[in-house]
């Protein structure tokens, strides 16, 4: 009876997708999945054939593997095979293998790369913006822990313990690019604006974001068309999505004061957590911020290149003011609000597909990208003369009579950021400064660790629904934390946040234990 | 009987079997064969296991759109605001349908149809912008250019929940309305003329022209259409739901509805076999309420049924 019933809704499923005429996400999720099936065959076949077609033999010890990498970019890449042919020349020959990058528009990625994840195209080495952790529980992501001292001792030379960024459970699966691992809540602003107001010393007092107030008082009312205080990515990210405690890979359970101790708590719970929203509230008030600050789609670095805004909260190290006065095209400034901290740092990695057939040969071109500035130099900006020109001060430009706009290859993706030459809109001194930043920075004590989500999923999709609620609203100052605050705690509460800081504890201790630090 | 009238079947209606075949073989690879893919519901997929060898887990991926706090309210809210559409949309179709086909200048009726047609051609990204310009608390036509000059207070459209009801209904309505007329008209003009000149001659008016003539002949249109229209009432207009109100948290309570939370919650874990779980249990949903709905129908007026 209980399988005729089953059977039943079953083909009920199925007939009402057909009336549908397959609107549904069900036959699209599972057509592309099935899509995907045939693709793999087809490309499994093609590598095959390819294989036997090249020069080499397969069974002969010069043999040269084929591996594809797959990556995002805002750049451009229409001369991707002349600058690919140009890399696998020192790659051949180097270590025999020979790469072949495919870049994405960032929004296509985005869309596509639960597809990618899903492992039906035929990937070696994929890109991970905004975390790896979804690579690893849908096992997308291969255990590099042995290759990685075989074949990736320049990564380990170069990145020492902030390889951990990249482990989970002690299983290497990532590499993540050597960037900025220190950093802190910071706040940027329009310098210029400072210095035609006159407020440089009391900018250079804030210590708090409660002092920012009165620079905000000043601006509001000498400068009417500017909203003194904006939401760095629009409404589609927090406002303290970088705040001055490790947030340990969610906002669920978190370090506080940096990671001073490893001890999790709750953060939304916290006097620290309520004092931010209380001052966010208190500039809604005022006015300091926008009556639509809640539904403002718009970034801070667009708003402000149309001279609308002045500051924004975000995140701040050595070198935000510079980056951000490159990005706006205007002259930016950043206060720093506590000292940065090195924390786990996972944002971009990379990962070899767990269905590749080259795990070897992925690891040995990942640690050949990280330590040949040639090869560097050629996936981020190009041929020389061709892409890019080196100026009077030995860094990159744009050929003469092209642009940003004009230039056929740019692609700007890169595993580690002194590994290249610098672009003329970088600061001079960034490689030093990263270098020494990422030293002597202090560290976080739950650096290096990665929080696997895997047991408690169920309770995560709905803690992301309750911060949808309440989190924008009440960190840009729209909702008043006083009434609104103790119902978010509790709707948390309510959907597990507890277990979700346990589970993190407990893998925090684990991890410690470990001798992780 | 059975295998003589078979082959006089096929041999009468042969030609419409052959014509129907490429619509079928559509159907069956578009539609049927990725519905092997449903196995991913009770699954935890990963990519070395593949859509058929993943771990089964039961039906553990259900599991979270049940055990929420929201999970009333998102399914109130998609089944309320369905129950609207469908209500009000027909009711407003048709008579939206009914006062074209009464326009006797093909030139004006034409133009009037273009005119209702066209918002639903709009990408709902810019409806979402429209609905701003009109509501937004600082520089929305409604603050700035209504209640301001009338001395009112301005009202912070994006964070009172009371307004959104109406405001996603209309919307929803002003977009719909266009297509869904086109049907009804298309059906109107082939209700025989002859039964309104009769009419006519008894001396009925417009009003009994309408509820005694063009309703009725409508009947066996409005029938189909709603019961296929139930059947996706457990999936909701994303655009409408997650465009429209721009993303604001203080009116999720009435703007939340299933393809909304399973979006926020699984936009971050790119979970396959959850997504999997959440589409197949609001097929499953949909099939029961067409198979109920159409029984219904068939017990009352049995040549009204779909089937």
């Amino acid at each position: 009876m209980k399988r005729r019933m089953i059977s039943a809704l079953i083909a009920a499923a199925v007939s009402v997708t057909a009336l549908a005429g397959c609107g549904g996400n069900a036959g699209e999720t599972a057509g592309s999945g099935n899509g995907g099936e045939g693709g793999k065959e087809s490309s499994a076949s093609g590598t095959e054939g390819s294989a036997s077609g090249t020069d080499a033999p397969k069974a002969a010890t010069g043999e040269v593997e084929k591996i594809r990498i797959y990556v995002p970019t805002s750049g451009k890449f229409d001369d991707m095979d002349e600058v690919m042919a140009a890399i696998n020349e020192i790659s051949r020959e180097k270590i025999g293998v020979e790469v072949e990058f495919k870049a994405y528009e960032f929004g296509q990625w985005f869309q596509q790369y639960s597809l990618f994840l899903s492992g039906t195209e035929d990937i070696d080495i994929l890109a991970n913006y905004g975390g790896y952790l979804n690579a690893v529980s849908q096992g997308a992501a291969y255990d590099l822990t042995e290759l990685l001292p075989e074949y990736g001792q320049d990564i380990i030379a170069l990145e020492g313990d902030y390889l951990k960024s990249g482990e989970v459970d002690g299983v290497q699966y990532a590499i993540p690019i050597y960037a900025s691992y220190a950093w802190t809540m910071g706040i940027t602003y329009r310098k210029d604006v400072v210095e035609e107001l006159g407020l440089e010393e009391q900018v250079a007092a804030v210590k708090t974001l409660e002092d920012w107030g009165a620079v905000l008082e000043v601006v509001k009312e000498k400068k009417p068309e500017m909203t003194p205080i904006v939401s760095m990515s629009g409404n589609t990210a927090p406002v303290f999505q970088y705040g001055t405690w490790d947030d340990l890979g969610n906002n669920y359970g978190v370090l506080m004061d940096g990671g001073a101790t490893s001890d999790v708590v709750n953060l939304f719970e916290t006097e620290e957590y309520a004092r931010l929203c209380g001052v966010m509230h208190d500039w809604y008030e005022k006015g300091y911020s926008s009556k639509d600050i809640q539904t403002q789609t718009d970034s801070f670095i667009v708003l402000t290149q149309n001279d609308a805004a002045f500051s924004a909260i975000g995140n701040g190290d050595f070198n935000t003011s510079f980056y951000q006065t490159t990005t706006c095209g205007k002259e930016m400034g950043t206060v720093l609000i506590g000292d940065p901290v090195a924390r786990t740092y996972n944002n971009v990695t990379y990962t070899v597909m767990s269905n590749t057939k080259h795990p070897e040969a992925c690891m040995k071109f990942l640690n050949l990208w990280i330590s040949d500035p040639e090869v560097g130099t050629l996936v981020s900006y190009g041929i020389e003369g061709k892409h890019y020109e080196i100026n009077e001060n030995g860094m990159g430009c744009y050929p003469k009579g092209q642009d940003a706009s004009s230039c056929t290859y740019h692609l700007g993706s890169n595993l580690s950021n002194i590994n290249r030459i610098l672009w003329e809109s970088e600061n001079p001194d960034y490689a030093d400064l990263l270098v020494e930043s990422n030293a002597n920075a202090k560290k976080s004590a739950g650096l290096g660790f990665s929080f696997n989500t895997e047991s408690v999923t169920n309770e995560i999709t709905q803690l992301d629904n309750v911060c949808s609620k309440y989190q924008v609203g009440l960190e840009c100052g729209a909702l008043d934390p006083e009434t609104t605050l103790p119902v978010f705690i509790e709707e948390l509460k309510a959907a597990g946040i507890e277990k979700v800081i346990e589970e993190k504890q407990r893998q925090l201790d684990e991890f410690l234990a470990g001798g992780g630090q | 009987m059975g295998k003589h009238r078979a082959v006089k079947q096929v041999k009468r209606y042969g030609p419409f079997y052959i014509m129907a075949l490429p619509a079928c073989i559509y159907f069956f690879i578009n539609n049927y064969i990725p519905m092997g893919g449903l196995i991913l519901a009770f699954e935890k997929y990963t990519v070395s296991g593949g859509i058929f060898g993943s771990e089964k887990v039961g039906l553990n991926n259900f599991k979270f759109l049940f055990q929420s706090a929201d999970a009333w309210i998102m399914t109130r809210n998609t089944i309320l605001y369905n129950l609207a559409f469908i209500v009000l949309g027909t009711s407003i179709s048709i008579v939206v349908a009914y006062l074209l086909h009464e326009i006797r200048s093909t030139v004006s009726r034409k133009i009037y149809q273009t005119v209702i047609l066209f918002p639903g051609l709009l990408s709902v990204i810019i409806v979402s912008y429209l609905a701003n310009a009109l509501l937004a608390g600082d520089t929305g036509f409604i603050n700035m250019h209504l209640l301001a000059p009338l001395g009112l207070e301005p009202v912070s459209f994006y964070s009172e929940q009371k307004w959104w009801p109406f405001f996603l209904t209309f919307i929803h309505l002003w977009q719909m309305t266009g297509t869904n007329c086109i049907l009804y008209l298309a059906n109107m003009s082939a209700i025989d003329p002859g039964l309104y000149e009769a009419a006519n001659l008894d001396g009925a008016n417009r009003f009994q022209c309408f509820f005694k003539i063009t309703l009725p002949c409508l009947v066996p249109t409005i029938v189909t259409l709603s019961i296929l229209s139930v059947g996706k009432i457990f999936n909701s207009d994303f655009g409408l739901f997650y465009q429209v109100p721009m993303n604001s948290g203080a009116i999720l309570d009435v703007t939340q509805t299933i393809d909304t939370y399973v979006y926020r919650g699984l936009m971050n874990t790119a979970n396959m076999g959850m997504s999997a779980a959440a589409c197949f249990y609001q097929s499953v949903v949909g099939f029961c309420l067409v198979m109920i709905t159409n029984t219904l129908v068939r017990k009352f007026s049995s040549e009204n049924a779909m089937f």
